[in-house]
């Protein structure tokens, strides 16, 4: 699953074995996850 | 039966209907509610939405914009005989809009030109600069009775007729004072209501309880009622009234198909 960092918008995985969350680009700690690019659908209600 | 209608407009109509049983009143109401088929969206096909509402939420506001279609060329879902959908009981509608723009009902494009959201100004979500929103919609067939979506008279109800009558007035005109709908007037027999004024009378009972002679009888037409129905806009409130007897009609002739086989 792909992430990214909110402040230099660089790509990121995730290394699960390291104990934070962290870009290991800037070293910024919020990262959001990308939208996947398949088609979703919901139910309307 | 009769029926004088006293207005009608292309969502709102109002009707009186006289010489009827209660239960066929309330029938024709239930069945305005509940028994008219109407489409609505049910299913959404999300290709990018980064809108800040959640899918689910942006679905459940697409599910609630009355769309203008005629529902005799569409069949139910449940009652199709394709296996999953088919352009006999689905229509699709797509949406795509970028910000920096509120996106609006009418932005829909519809597979079918005949078949389009009834109001084109109905908010969906403001874009900010970037934001985008790409997104397939189906829409189906349904009754208001399984789902509010599908539910085309949106304010559909009816009181009795009132009946006021005056006997031996003083002329005191406390009554006239009293009538919080200000339809009383003085006549030259007394205190009087007019046949179009009655229309309005809520039988409240108040110029009753002013009146020290007991000379006001208050009450209400049990056979006849006036009608106020309101349409979301898929039907006009005439046709809404057309399709609700329709519907009474159908239930109508299955309990006698029934019957005539027992």
């Amino acid at each position: 699953m792909g992430y990214k960092c909110t402040r230099c918008k660089r790509a990121v995985e995730i290394d699960y074995e390291y104990t934070g969350i962290r870009c290991p680009y800037c070293g910024h700690r919020i990262l959001v996850k990308d939208r996947p690019t398949s088609i979703k659908r919901i139910k309307a209600e | 039966m009769k029926i004088e209608v006293l207005e009608m407009s292309d969502r709102f109509a109002k009707f009186v209907l006289s010489d009827a049983s209660i239960a066929f009143a309330n029938g024709l109401r239930r069945a305005m509610l509940a028994e008219v088929p109407t489409l609505a969206i049910t299913e959404v096909n999300l290709y990018n939405n980064t809108s800040v509402l959640y899918d689910e939420q942006l679905g459940l506001r697409l599910s609630l914009i009355p769309i203008k279609a005629n529902t005799d060329e569409l069949v139910p879902k449940e009652e199709c005989m394709c296996d999953d959908n088919c352009p006999a009981c689905e229509v699709s509608m797509t949406l795509s809009a970028e910000g920096p723009k509120m996106v609006y009902s009418g932005d829909f494009v519809s597979s079918d030109p005949e078949i389009f959201p009834s109001d084109e100004n109905i908010p969906i979500v403001e874009l900010k600069d970037g934001q985008q929103l790409f997104l397939e919609a189906l829409a189906h067939v349904g009754h208001g009775k399984n789902h509010s979506r599908w539910q085309a008279g949106i304010a559909c109800g009816y009181k009795t007729y009132p009946v006021v009558t005056f006997h031996n007035c003083d002329k005191c005109r406390s009554c006239i004072e009293a009538c919080p709908k200000d339809i009383i007037q003085m006549g030259p027999s007394g205190a009087e209501i007019q046949d179009n004024d009655m229309l309005e009378c809520t039988l409240c009972r108040s110029c009753a309880d002013v009146c020290g002679i007991n000379a006001i009888t208050v009450d209400q037409d049990e056979r006849a009622f006036i009608f106020n129905v309101e349409s979301d806009g898929s039907y006009s409130a005439e046709e809404l009234i057309q399709q609700a007897s329709k519907a009474l009609k159908k239930k109508s002739d299955g309990m006698l198909e029934v019957l005539e086989h027992f």
